[in-house]
């Protein structure tokens, strides 16, 4: 529906300090998918290394657009210092792209589309179901969630791996290594993401978690 | 002048990526109310949705044509920088930097700078459907230049625009605004006889443009 709202009343916080204003979904925007990122110190991710190929991305076209503070992308390896007011524009859908802030608040507005289709929303998104109560800290809610988005999509690899964040938040920790190494075996992608996933931290000393870390590749943020 | 919607073929670069900073955008004065385009889909080559910023410099310009999209657009609007009083609907928002402000199709919206060095970001598409790009893009260039100083580059632009585009009467109906601007009775006469015969709504559409008011009286005045 038509409306207004500031950045900072969109923005879930979550407990690795890093927010996340999930634009289309709070208006119902039915055309574009838009979402920005903000972190609070220098050095984090803004957006997180990833291409659009991955089978929850939504293969889009996206335009960053960095609104405030500083950010350094990486788009294939080329470095990008990308200030306050630049616009980087990912055309290829193979293309892998990074940003890191380079100030406190740096906040990265992300659009995407898909050239010559009709908008349908990035699989991912609806990850957002469960990620705001990751914000809340209510892991029991974020389970639940899960559960049931798992439910109705069956081995979903984002899923799998937010299930396995909220339960090793929880301290369930068989359960937790369990939902890791099904999300990594059905998307190699989340092997990279997890050593320094803080939502992580209960389970990264069994001896099980790095043998099933032990692959390569990226997982992020997007459009 | 006079702008219509309608859809032109993108052109496709086939490189990854593009980078542009607000303050490398152009700059196009598209109306009396001091409303500066600054293309952003058009620069980067985006296909997939539309993407262009306004800028006020002086904090008292208008900065969001007011219009409804009937049919057409659902539009987000970021404040990017500065302050804005939106119009959205029957209402009025007061909108600071990192203010989004989400319009559905139909529903009236406009904004004025109520801040020096005020710019907007707009994002559109039709929901439910592939993209198309606006031919407006196209008039407005034209009429940029024009504005800008440089009526031979805005001939030349809308020329090719419509050599490109020899059945749609908007095209035509521009060409005959700036020929009418530049005192080319005898040209902005047949280019206004042409858009007339594509479409007969032209007719009603320059009986009421202020472009044609100094021949009005001229009896091969077409409307």
């Amino acid at each position: 529906m038509s409306g207004s709202a500031h950045i900072s009343d969109l923005a879930v916080t979550f407990p690795t300090g890093s927010s996340w204003a999930m634009v289309r979904t709070n208006f119902g925007i039915e055309s574009f998918g838009v979402n920005a990122y903000i972190v609070d110190e220098a050095g984090k991710d803004v957006i997180g290394e990833h291409d659009e190929l991955g089978e929850d991305s939504g293969r889009h076209e996206e335009l960053y657009f960095v609104s405030n503070g500083h950010a350094s992308f990486t788009v294939n390896g080329d470095e990008i210092d990308a200030p306050m007011g630049t616009f980087v524009f990912v055309r290829d859908p193979a293309a892998k792209r990074r940003a890191v802030a380079r100030e406190p608040g740096t906040t990265v507005l992300v659009v995407g589309g898909r050239p010559s289709e009709a908008f349908t929303p990035s699989p991912w998104e609806r990850n957002a179901e469960g990620l705001v109560h990751f914000g809340n800290e209510d892991y029991e809610q974020a389970v639940e969630t899960y559960e049931r988005l798992l439910a109705e999509t069956p081995g979903n690899a984002g899923f799998l791996y937010n299930l396995a964040c909220a339960e090793s938040r929880l301290g369930r920790k068989a359960e937790a290594l369990s939902h890791l190494r099904e999300a990594i075996e059905t998307d190699a992608q989340y092997a990279a993401n997890a050593p320094a996933d803080p939502d992580l931290e209960a389970i990264r000393d069994e001896p099980e978690f790095s043998a099933i870390t032990g692959q390569a590749g990226t997982a992020g943020a997007g459009s | 002048m006079r702008h219509r919607k309608r859809c032109l073929q993108p052109h496709v670069s086939e490189k990854a990526y593009e980078v542009v900073h607000l303050d490398e955008l152009d700059r196009f004065p598209v109306d009396d109310e001091g409303l500066l385009w600054r293309p952003v889909r058009r620069r980067l080559g985006i296909t997939a949705f539309g993407t262009n910023a306004y800028t006020a410099e002086q904090g008292t310009e208008r900065v969001v044509e007011e219009h409804s999209e009937e049919g057409g657009h659902e539009e987000l609007y970021f404040v990017a920088s500065g302050r804005a009083t939106f119009v959205l609907g029957d209402e009025e928002v007061d909108a600071p930097a990192g203010t989004f402000i989400h319009a559905e199709p139909g529903t009236k919206r406009g904004a004025v700078a109520t801040e020096p060095k005020t710019t907007i970001l707009a994002i559109g598409a039709k929901p439910g459907v592939p993209h198309e790009i606006s031919a407006w893009e196209e008039i407005f260039v034209a009429f940029g230049h024009y504005r800008n100083g440089d009526e031979t580059k805005a001939r030349e632009h809308l020329t090719a625009f419509v050599a490109a585009n020899d059945d749609r009467w908007q095209g035509h109906y521009n060409l005959a605004c700036l020929e009418a601007l530049t005192k080319n009775r005898d040209e902005a006469i047949e280019e206004l006889r042409r858009a007339i015969e594509l479409d007969p709504a032209a007719k009603k559409y320059a009986a009421n443009d202020s472009d044609f008011d100094w021949m009005r009286d001229d009896p091969e005045f077409p409307a």
